[in-house]
């Protein structure tokens, strides 16, 4: 069968969003979330120059936007004002220093002064503010979405200080910020046709783009200029190497050849059966997405999931943990919060011992819940009707064929205790167009959605109304408290007050279970050895190639 | 294939023996005329079909800039809806688009928003080399195994049989996937990572022809065992003629027929097929821009393609026509 893997991580598109803290630095195998090279820098001499080559999978139909993919490629090309450390400590980049009003309302930034874009247009006040107006009219669809309820206006105060004005406090917003979407774009450049806007994104970056042969790869070269390097950066100064060269391989066994044979010096995404040989042979990184996790949404509003003890059951009713271990061989980790992940500063780890696999528990719902029936095929079933649940994950994009695997291991562990559950793919064509988008098209689907930030729970849970209702919710679950404890999670004063409310928001999602949790969104690198310093950008996992360099 | 027939009498029409210059240019002009119909014909299709997905354009495009798979407020699709002109009737969509055709505007992507023109042309070039380079390897290991098995002692001919029973039916991602492995890992003679370069063409070109050549053996085979029991190969032999000169000059002429019928299709079905190949190997083509497209439900860029793959068809069945005159020269007799 053809492997269509085109919209791999775009959830992550428009995922963004916003606030800070801190990052868990851990992956299941315990090997450090970022700084890959930093550990290894023995044997060998450093060489100036050379060309990375770089086996990545999914190529973007524009370079600048709001997708993750989109976002790797971007954070090596603009600067941004703030940057993210893995402890989840902002530090300054494009903006050396900041000062936030005591009422929370205005945020004003020092910009570094002297830093010109490639194009030679001067990155002043007035350039950010012409960004954040970009951002706010849909320029970028990720960063519109981060911004919307709170973004108020920026306005130039002296040529290096930047105002930003919100409508009401916003703890996230630096963290946001931090993420490869708000980089900062040549206001000149940002005035040219959609198509070289799409083809040629201008910054102030380390590398720029020199050629982009579509469908086979993006040639970025060094800003040999470049003043303005993050705080966090590894060295003082431009690239160390001249190019990039970013190949666009969608087959993960052509990209791992690749690596074998030296042709490309690091990967993208190494396939699950190739990690033990990998960790032997590269350096490999594996970075856990920030984020709500790929975790189960169950339609509460039509179906058999209107009834909580329903939901718990599903919850109850299969070895989850297990399930996870084996489709995936073991190399991603298991996660039992269905809100965020163990990589989302504000974590509640209380949440993460709910609905151990218990058959008798499950059974014992489902009976109080009036499923006490059972037909030939042994499914339950209430007044004449069987518990049907029609499962709809867009397949190869979302979830990958091992996703598929788990939830196939899943349907027979739920088969036990009675639910009839039909899994159904979703072509790519059909997700984008939304053929199972709406509340009666399903019971059950898997999908995540990265941030760096818990005011993610924000984004999936907000309360709608008539008038603006939240289609992010694909529980289509309307509980105005677990708004309220949000949206004061996001207006609080300090990070500890509103890491209280958002432990108090994930329990509550994981007690009335309108989903439930699956596992990490992952990304992960395998570095050659004579490469070092390729590192990954805590907000999203970007890589990032400015200090990178070889050895003889 | 009906092609077959009537291009017989367009290419007899231009033997100095044949009718009149009239009537040439009346077969030329109705050639031509059903070349630009079936065109039509495959837009409209195409234009169509894209209603039968389930889902709303406008949607689509939303959906595909911003990663998800969810519904829109009428406000949010609004400006959507203007830009591409969803709002008008479908039927005025539909002219409007057709009309674009004839003005040789395939329309602006709705992913990447720029000409058609472009997102295709750029693709077209590694793909036409990728297709023609495997036909023309598919039909010289197809002619080898023939001229080398057919009708030999019965180990050496079964050999032959089972070689193209066995490369028709395998799947072409396993064979990729099996030359990427010994060719350029094990053994490193070719790039993974082979982009449009001659050196790199090779493993993709062969992923394709390899299957390719068994099904056109298997049609050829048949046809040469019957062609050597002809009399006139006893002939020809009788005369003293040697068994190489036989095959090549009496038996191969005849039996290659229904190959070069089935070229056409072929040619076609590799430009579109061509996705896997290209995306193991890392290789631009409008195969890849096809799944793409039709993933996120770009139509001008679906369509595009599937227009430049009807004028291949279209041409490769002309100069089927045209070989098949050069082959049995008694097409052009009639």
């Amino acid at each position: 069968m053809m492997r269509t893997k085109f919209p791999r991580r775009t959830a992550a598109g428009i995922s963004a969003l916003l606030v800070s803290a801190v990052l868990a630095a851990c992956s299941a195998n315990g090997s450090p979330v970022t700084d890959a090279g930093n550990t290894s820098t023995a044997g060998g001499t450093q060489v100036k120059g050379g060309t990375i080559v770089y086996a990545a999978e999914q190529e973007p139909p524009c370079l600048a936007g709001g997708w993750l993919q989109q976002a790797y490629i971007d954070r090596n090309i603009l600067d941004s004002l703030v940057t993210e450390t893995s402890s989840g400590a902002i530090k300054p980049w494009l903006a050396t220093s900041w000062t936030v009003s005591p009422n929370g309302l205005t945020y004003t930034f020092n910009l570094k002064p002297g830093v010109k874009f490639t194009d030679g247009t001067p990155l002043n006040a007035q350039a950010i503010v012409v960004n954040f107006n970009y951002w706010e009219k849909g320029g970028d669809s990720t960063a519109q979405v981060s911004l919307d309820p709170y973004f108020k206006e920026a306005v130039a105060v002296n040529a290096t200080t930047v105002q930003v004005e919100l409508n009401k406090p916003y703890l996230p917003l630096l963290t946001m910020l931090s993420q490869g979407y708000f980089g900062i774009q040549s206001p000149a450049s940002l005035k040219r046709s959609t198509q070289a806007q799409c083809d040629d994104p201008i910054g102030s970056g380390a590398f720029e783009v020199k050629q982009w042969i579509h469908g086979q790869e993006l040639i970025l070269v060094k800003n040999p200029d470049y003043t303005s390097w993050p705080s966090t950066a590894l060295h003082q100064g431009p690239a160390i190497v001249n190019e990039i060269d970013w190949k666009f391989l969608p087959d993960a066994t052509e990209r791992y050849a690749a690596l074998t044979t030296g042709e490309a010096n690091l990967m993208y995404d190494i396939p699950t059966v190739d990690w033990t040989s990998a960790k032997a042979n590269y350096q490999v990184t594996q970075y856990i997405t920030p984020g709500k996790p790929v975790s189960l949404y169950l339609n509460t509003s039509h179906g058999v999931f209107t009834d909580v003890r329903v939901r718990q059951a599903l919850a109850y009713g299969a070895d989850r943990e297990a399930a996870v271990e084996t489709a995936f061989h073991g190399v991603i980790p298991y996660e039992n919060n269905p809100s965020v992940s163990k990589a989302t500063p504000g974590y509640d780890a209380a949440v993460d011992s709910a609905y151990p696999y218990d058959p008798a528990k499950a059974n014992q719902l489902l009976n109080a819940a009036g499923w006490t029936g059972r037909d030939a095929a042994g499914y339950r079933t209430k007044d004449g009707k069987e518990l049907d649940v029609k499962l709809v994950y867009p397949a190869s994009s979302v979830i990958t064929d091992e996703g598929a695997t788990l939830l196939q291991i899943l349907q027979q562990q739920w088969k036990q205790i009675g639910f009839n559950v039909t899994l159904i793919p979703e072509t790519p064509a059909e997700t984008f167009g939304g053929a199972y988008s709406t509340d009666t098209s399903y019971d059950a689907m898997p999908w995540y959605w990265t941030s760096p930030s818990p005011a993610i729970l924000w984004i999936v849970w907000r309360p709608g109304t008539a008038s603006d209702p939240n289609y992010n919710d694909s529980s289509f679950y309307t509980n105005t408290q677990l708004g309220n404890i949000i949206a004061d999670g996001n207006t609080a004063s300090t990070t500890a007050q509103a890491d209280t409310y958002y432990a108090q928001a994930q329990q509550l999602i994981q007690n009335e279970e309108p989903v439930v949790g699956l596992y990490d969104q992952t990304m992960s690198i395998a570095v050659a050895k004579n490469l070092h310093d390729v590192w990954l950008e805590a907000s999203q996992g970007e890589p990032v190639f400015e200090d990178a360099y070889f050895t003889k | 294939m009906s092609a077959v027939g009537e291009a017989t009498v367009t290419v007899a029409s231009r033997r100095p023996s044949a009718p009149p210059v009239a009537r040439t240019a009346r077969r030329v002009i109705v050639k031509v005329v059903t070349a630009i119909g079936v065109l039509i014909a495959a837009a409209t299709v195409t234009y169509f079909s894209q209603f039968l997905v389930p889902g709303n354009r406008a949607v689509a495009i939303m959906n595909a800039q911003t990663g998800q798979s969810i519904q829109y407020s009428a406000a949010q699709l609004a400006p959507v809806n203007k830009e591409f002109g969803f709002n008008n009737p479908i039927v005025v969509q539909y002219l409007h688009y057709i009309g674009g055709l004839f003005r040789g505007n395939l329309g602006t992507s709705y992913t990447q928003y720029k000409p058609v023109t472009q997102v295709i042309g750029a693709e077209l070039v590694p793909s036409l080399e990728l297709t023609v380079g495997a036909l023309v390897a598919a039909w010289i290991i197809a002619l080898a195994v023939i001229l080398l098995t057919v009708k030999r002692r019965g180990f050496i001919s079964a050999l032959g049989s089972t070689w193209e029973a066995l490369t028709a039916s395998l799947p072409t991602y396993w064979i990729g996937v099996v030359l990427l492995v010994v060719f350029a890992v094990e053994i490193r003679i070719f790039p993974v990572i082979g982009g449009t370069t001659p050196w790199g063409t090779v493993l993709p070109v062969l992923t394709l022809a390899i299957p390719l050549a068994g099904f056109l053996g298997q049609v050829t085979r048949d046809e040469f065992e019957k062609v050597l029991d002809q009399p006139f190969i006893t002939t020809a032999r009788t005369r003293g003629m040697g068994d190489t000169a036989v095959r090549l000059v009496h038996a191969l002429r005849h039996a290659v027929l229904p190959a070069i019928t089935l070229s056409g299709w072929a040619l076609g079905s590799l430009i579109s097929g061509a996705v896997l190949v290209e995306n193991l190997f890392g290789r631009p083509g409008i195969g890849q821009v096809l799944v793409t497209a039709v993933n996120t439900r770009d139509f001008p860029v679906v369509s595009g393609v599937v227009l430049v793959v009807a004028a291949v068809y279209i041409i490769a069945n002309l100069l089927v026509d045209l070989t098949y005159t050069l082959i049995d020269p008694r097409m052009r007799e009639k």
